[in-house]
């Protein structure tokens, strides 16, 4: 409801400024000329004038007086004083200074109104758009990712906007032979038909090839629910156990971390070096069944990755192609590319021997993408010999936004049904091509900048429960900035790619003025709503 | 074929607002300028003719026309379907078009909104620009006409037709 008013306010204010800017914008004139037969007309509309207009003196012999506006009329000698310029009738220049006319030589006399500001309304209505373009453009390069976006971006409700995506596809799928599945977690849905939908949106400057859209589904009792790991399996768990403390280096953020209502705990990167770790310690009580334990995150990136990513295309300048066409037949560089990303790693989990007295890595989270919530769990290979269980994540800083930790029992390992579309709609209509393309295995269906597709599925039971994920297949292609292209630096892309500690010691400085500005302005455009399926588990 | 036609359309605006006739002058300087106005006759039967007004009376319209050898010629009013007028040069806006609308690609997703705002103002402003000192024959009458012809007096007793010229200063030439 929330969203629906505030589309509708955009609408009006842009309609409100489309119609103010067009009613400036097509101002004309009237009135302005007056012609006058008779030297005493003249005389009478002007005499109240401050200051006079120019007078032209349209002659009867075809020849034109034009005077500035310090003529005079002396109505007893009948005679026209002033100064200016004489044109024959084919308005030839025949003398300039004092002129003095019979007024019985006039045939009309002719003046003009100033058209003041003439100009000035059209010249506002263009001044105003175009603050209003260097304000949306400098908004957009502060925050790229509000305004481009990135890799395809999934709703349950069609009408969220990027900030409430439920899903993003194949986000490390920059060019074919990257392509690859991702699984993204949708939480549990009761499905009151069979049927389910899910809008894909290209809300980037890309261009999405995607090969495969598909919903795994796993029927679930009350308080069971369905965790999908790093590795992409699927576990059935009961019992969730809230967090009981959390400190990081800033104190305690148990309150941060405790529930999910994106109140989400996030660090800087250090100024030195991009590449620095911090250790966030967890502890749980009173676990009544500490067997089987898997630890729930919900986390996301922040935008230090997309930071890299487009910096990397910026110093690949006018090169771009050439660099694209090298990943896509070199295997080597391929799997360099996004060095700096590797080094950076995911959130390393650790859980607390007590017998040994030392910490166990038990696994990592690693899901690339800034917009959508990951909703994941490690199951832990340690069995505590307590009711109270402590953990410790590692993680990059600067690099990672939790929103929510608890700890689960596992009670088995499970295979979600595989679901495909059963319809694509485009604008409300079905559209039978692009269902065939994401039906064959071998094409790919298109979607570029400001396209949207409804995916339809039918589940084979009707009012049911279900854990949802969505499998997304494809690949992206970034498009190039025009302003992008004056950063080339292949040196310092070639430093990226094969010395990434001395690139990310390098770019700290120039991240850190980047980094508070953008993600202030990307987190305080967000719209706190409790319509949020999110909030509903 | 809509999206053609858009594109046609747009490319005409931008087109059409680069050229004025060499004589108007810059709407500040209306008040000194010593020529007619220009203006666009809609003949019956013939085609289109555009030129400076030199002088109209109750039943005919005398036109300077920049195409046939710096002549004048003598239109009846009745044959004259419509007629507009321009009374100085127009700024042109045209070029404001692609550019503001090409700019919007820095804005993101967000160019689905503002593309068009940019093109409608434009084009508005575009339009407005053209326009704005012009008269047609829905605003006034061939009386009122006059008051923007070389010689709203009529042509004078002394002068021949034949003999009216354009006769543009080596400034006004320049340009």
């Amino acid at each position: 409801m929330k969203i629906k008013s505030r589309k509708k306010l955009i609408l009006y204010i842009s309609v409100l400024i489309v119609g103010i800017l067009i009613i400036q914008a097509c101002k004309t004139y009237s009135n302005f000329r007056s012609n006058y037969d008779d030297a005493n007309k003249l005389l009478h509309a002007t005499e109240n004038l401050q200051t006079k207009p120019f007078l032209k003196a349209h002659l009867k012999n075809g020849d034109i007086c034009i005077l500035n506006n310090s003529w005079e009329i002396d109505t007893i000698s009948n005679i026209v004083n002033g100064h200016g310029s004489k044109y024959d009738f084919n308005r030839k220049l025949e003398y300039i200074g004092e002129i003095k006319l019979q007024i019985d030589s006039v045939a009309i006399f002719e003046t003009n109104k100033k058209l003041s500001g003439a100009e000035s309304t059209r010249i506002a209505a263009l001044s105003i758009l175009a603050g209003i373009d260097v304000a949306v453009a400098l908004l957009c390069a502060a925050n790229p990712k509000a305004c481009f976006g990135s890799c395809p971006t999934f709703y349950i409700n069609e009408n969220d906007n990027f900030h409430y995506a439920d899903a993003e596809g194949f986000s490390n799928a920059i060019s074919p032979s990257m392509e690859y599945g991702d699984i993204d977690a949708l939480n549990d849905q009761h499905i009151i038909d069979n049927t389910f939908s899910i809008t894909m949106k290209n809300e980037a400057l890309e261009s999405h090839c995607v090969k495969d859209v598909k919903i795994f589904a796993y029927p679930i009792k009350e308080d069971e629910r369905v965790y999908q790991s790093p590795k992409n399996d699927f576990y059935l768990c009961e019992n969730q156990y809230s967090l009981s403390k959390a400190e990081a280096d800033e104190g305690n953020i148990t309150s941060l971390l405790r529930n999910q209502d994106q109140q989400e705990r996030f660090s800087y990167t250090d100024e030195k070096n991009l590449n620095s770790k911090e250790t966030i310690y967890l502890t749980f009580y009173n676990i009544e069944h500490t067997n089987n334990l898997g630890l729930i995150l919900n986390f996301r990136q922040t935008l230090l990755t997309t930071y890299l990513f487009y910096s990397a295309m910026g110093y690949m300048g006018d090169n771009v192609g050439d660099m694209f066409a090298l990943l896509e037949n070199n295997n080597e560089l391929r799997n360099n590319f996004d060095n700096t990303t590797k080094l950076l790693g995911g959130i390393e989990v650790y859980a607390f021997n007590q017998i040994n007295d030392s910490w166990e890595l038990q696994n990592d989270f690693n899901e690339t993408g800034p917009i959508a919530i990951n909703k994941q769990i490690i199951p832990l290979h340690n069995t505590p010999t307590s009711s109270k269980v402590k953990l410790k994540i590692v993680l990059n800083k600067g690099l990672w936004r939790i929103d929510y930790v608890s700890l689960t029992n596992i009670k088995e390992k499970v295979s979600p049904l595989e679901i495909p579309p059963t319809s694509i709609f485009i604008n409300g209509k079905p559209d039978k091509t692009s269902l065939a393309k994401i039906n064959d295995p071998n094409k790919y269906l298109i979607s570029m900048p400001g396209c949207e597709f409804k995916f339809n599925f039918t589940f084979p039971i009707k009012d049911s429960s279900y854990e949802l994920f969505l499998y997304s297949k494809g690949y992206y292609l970034e498009w190039m900035r025009e302003h992008w292209i004056k950063d080339k630096k292949l040196l310092k892309l070639q430093q990226m790619v094969y010395y990434p500690e001395m690139f990310l010691k390098a770019e700290a400085k120039d991240f850190k003025s980047y980094e508070t500005n953008m993600e202030e302005q990307f987190w305080n455009s967000r719209i706190d709503t409790k319509t949020f399926s999110y909030y509903e588990n | 074929m809509k999206i053609k036609s858009i594109i046609f359309g747009l490319f005409s605006i931008i087109v059409c607002s680069c050229t004025s006739p060499r004589y108007l002058t810059s709407s500040d300087r209306i008040d000194v300028n010593e020529y007619g106005s220009h203006i666009k006759i809609d003949h019956k039967s013939l085609s289109s003719i555009e030129g400076e007004l030199i002088a109209i009376d109750s039943n005919t319209i005398v036109i300077l026309q920049e195409t046939s050898m710096n002549k004048c010629t003598i239109f009846k009013t009745e044959d004259i379907k419509k007629f507009k007028l321009r009374y100085a040069k127009p700024k042109h806006y045209g070029w404001t078009i692609p550019v503001y609308t090409l700019a919007t690609i820095s804005h993101g997703v967000f160019l689905l909104l503002t593309a068009p705002l940019n093109l409608i103002v434009t084009t508005a402003v575009t339009i407005g620009g053209e326009r704005a000192f012009t008269y047609d024959n829905d605003d006034l009458t061939y009386e009122e006409l006059k008051i923007f012809a070389r010689f709203p007096q009529g042509i004078p007793c002394n002068v021949d037709i034949k003999d009216i010229r354009l006769s543009l200063p080596p400034t006004k030439r320049a340009k």
